[in-house]
């Protein structure tokens, strides 16, 4: 007696799809998350421009009994120009997938071109910081190359850069509760950094960095918050900018970017932040038949306050393989 | 051939250094010819390559015409025919080791083998020790534009014939340079100070090119022990919080430009920074802050500046970018695709250049196809 197994039947289909799809690895786009949002109008030109206007002289002299009045003063004003650009990207899918394939094709594709145009978003605005904004190299590290890993001190020097420019901060601290391991979080920046770089935080813990699990309570925390130090608060992606061999010692230099608010703004035009384009499948040959699925944005950046970010360099205390 | 197929054509006068051409797409095909190399055929000459991108990046067939001369075949292996795209962050050539670096203004930079780089080229340095104590790693890391003098030299712009450099020799272990792929994907932007002049106007001058105009409003950022730290955007004692800033009043050339601060009285810079205290030393820099401003100095009604930027006779000094024209000091967005033909040599003419010489007139056309067989 044989028994029948599907080894030994004759071919049939044996293949059932999952009824979830798996995840895509995705990095947190921390970048979008702290910036300003400025819309432009339709029909509003190309540039979007930012008016700035300077502080006058605050007048603290008396004025006597000469009846003179002082000379007056002449406002002036700081112009920033952001100049509109176009994105886009998009996938063209023949009718036979569509007819054929068992899932939803256009429903997954749709998703993957929206994570796509974000994570564009989110680059841009990276690349454009990493292009525009000032540098300080970290220099209270231990490991001897330029810039050195992060030290304590660093972030108390980019604190207190920020702070003597009067920028503003985004966060306000987190008032101490009565709970073992836990401290209170100051008012803080927001540093922008590699995940690359979790370790060199955890070497920290004890010289001034707190987890953010060690935080009095999380409502506040944003969910790439890593932890924070003094007045600073560590938000880590895996997209942060590093540039391989690029140190003194031919070490990997990070780009940390601290910054407060209004230091960074991404501009929209009429709220053309997205447009996902969907083509029915249409006859474009004898027989072709294709769909197509696009996405479309429009995006300008500009640093509104080069006062109020900084991109604080470092390299790693060890270089680990991730 | 459907519709979603890209086709481009266009031509070009060779510099004889590798050639970057920007497309709306990266092609899978390119054909070149040299009209120049066609009309007087020349030992040498590349009149026609070909590349496609199943041969790889950098590769090529190429016609080249032998001593008769009469046409021949060959291949490029290196510097041939490649794309690109300039907006994926901070990419790098290669690192090639250092062989020397002499104590000298301009310092010149020796490579261990040909660097491939053209004047105008930016690159960063690492690893400078002659000895653990001695040595250039105070300018470690800093972008350099290069003025090319040979086929393994160039100068950079920064002074070494000072006390605290030690020249390199022996090619040190460890000690290489690497091209700044695409550094300027933003600009105007961040820049590296090498020399500042101080008087009644200070001429700044940059280790790369600034990409300012005049009128763009600035920052510096010095290190104290860099000197002229006085120029720093700090808070005005004057009135409260509010940064100092300057403008340029004049642009010398791509690396210098005259700012309207007057610094008789400030500290002169120093660039001879010691050996044994470049670790955790950041670089002065030259900031661009917002578009064509004043750095609040207050304008006559016949200053060329004003009333505003948007009446400044721009000409041929606009900014161009893929979306047109920018305005002056805007912040202009310079990623972009295509490809490049590069300078590379045939494997049997080591004497062919792929793009030709300064001069020759090369047309072109690229491809990127709906499909490829085999799938």
């Amino acid at each position: 007696m044989s028994i029948t197994t599907t080894g030994n039947l004759g071919p049939m289909i044996l293949q059932s799809l999952a009824p979830a799809m798996l995840y895509v690895p995705t990095p947190t786009m921390n970048y979008i998350t702290v910036c300003d949002k400025v819309s432009m109008p339709t029909s509003g030109g190309t540039t979007c421009r930012f008016m700035r206007p300077r502080a006058l002289i605050p007048p603290t002299i008396q004025l006597g009994n000469a009846g003179i009045d002082p000379p007056a003063q002449v406002p002036q004003r700081d112009i920033i120009d952001a100049q509109m650009a176009f994105f886009g990207t998009g996938c063209i899918i023949n009718e036979q997938v569509i007819l054929q394939d068992q899932e939803g094709v256009l429903a997954w594709v749709s998703e993957r071109l929206a994570v796509a145009m974000r994570q564009a978003e989110d680059l841009i605005l990276r690349d454009y910081i990493v292009s525009a904004a000032s540098q300080i190299n970290a220099g209270g590290g231990s490991n001897g190359d330029n810039p050195t890993n992060l030290g304590i001190s660093d972030f108390s020097l980019v604190a207190t850069t920020l702070d003597t420019n009067n920028a503003y901060k985004f966060m306000s601290g987190i008032e101490g509760m009565d709970r073992f391991g836990t401290g209170p979080v100051r008012s803080a920046y927001f540093m922008l950094s590699s995940t690359e770089l979790q370790t060199d935080f955890d070497a920290l813990v004890g010289s001034g960095f707190l987890s953010q699990w060690n935080y009095p309570t999380n409502a506040s925390a944003l969910p790439s918050e890593y932890g924070s130090v003094f007045n600073v608060r560590i938000l880590t992606s895996s997209e942060a900018p590093v540039a391989r061999q690029a140190s003194a010692n031919g070490g990997d230099v990070y780009y940390n970017t601290v910054l407060g608010k209004q230091a960074i703004t991404h501009i929209n035009q009429d709220g053309y932040s997205m447009n996902l384009i969907y083509r029915d499948p249409y006859y474009s040959g004898m027989l072709a038949q294709n769909a197509t699925l696009a996405v479309k944005f429009a995006q300008a950046q500009a640093i509104t306050q080069d006062t109020a970010i900084r991109n604080l360099l470092s390299t790693r205390l060890a270089n680990l393989s991730p | 051939m459907t519709e979603y197929s890209r086709l481009a054509k266009g031509f070009f006068t060779s510099t004889g250094a590798a050639q970057v051409i920007k497309l709306p797409f990266q092609p899978d095909a390119v054909e070149m010819w040299n009209y120049s190399s066609y009309g007087t055929p020349a030992q040498h000459g590349v009149p026609y390559a070909y590349w496609d991108v199943n041969m790889g990046q950098g590769f090529a067939v190429e016609q080249v015409f032998n001593a008769t001369p009469v046409l021949t075949t060959d291949t490029v292996t290196t510097n041939g025919i490649s794309t690109f795209a300039a907006g994926q962050l901070l990419q790098y050539g290669a690192q090639l080791q250092i062989a020397s670096i002499t104590k000298a203004n301009p310092a010149v930079v020796t490579t261990g083998s040909a660097h491939g780089l053209k004047s105008g080229d930016v690159v960063i340095l690492s690893g400078l020790y002659q000895s653990s104590t001695t040595g250039m790693q105070q300018i470690a890391g800093m972008p350099f534009t290069v003025t090319v003098t040979g086929a393994t030299t160039f100068t950079i712009p920064w002074n070494t014939n000072q006390s605290n450099y030690t020249a390199l020799s022996g090619s040190p272990t460890g000690a290489f340079m690497r091209k700044v792929l695409y550094p300027y994907l933003y600009f105007p932007g961040t820049s590296v100070i090498s020399a500042i002049t101080t008087g009644t106007t200070t001429t700044v001058t940059t280790t790369a090119a600034h990409n300012f105009v005049v009128g763009q409003e600035v920052a510096f950022r010095i290190p104290t022990i860099w000197g002229t730290y006085q120029l720093n955007s700090l808070p005005n004692s004057v009135v409260p919080g509010s940064p100092i800033y300057g403008y340029v009043v004049s642009v010398t050339d791509y690396h210098t430009v005259v700012v309207n601060i007057n610094s008789t009285a400030f500290t002169a810079y120093n660039s001879n920074q010691v050996f044994a205290s470049f670790s955790g030393e950041f670089f002065p820099q030259i900031v661009a802050v917002g578009d064509v401003n004043t750095g609040g100095v207050q304008i006559s009604a016949n200053s060329p500046l004003y009333p505003s930027p948007y009446l400044v006779p721009i000409g041929t000094t606009q900014v161009s970018t893929i979306n047109g024209p920018a305005i002056l000091g805007s912040y202009v967005n310079n990623t972009s695709q295509g490809f490049v033909i590069g300078a590379g040599a045939g494997t049997n003419d080591a004497s062919s250049v792929l793009v030709g010489a300064n001069g020759n007139v090369i047309y072109w056309r690229a491809f990127l196809h709906d499909m490829s067989v085999p799938f």
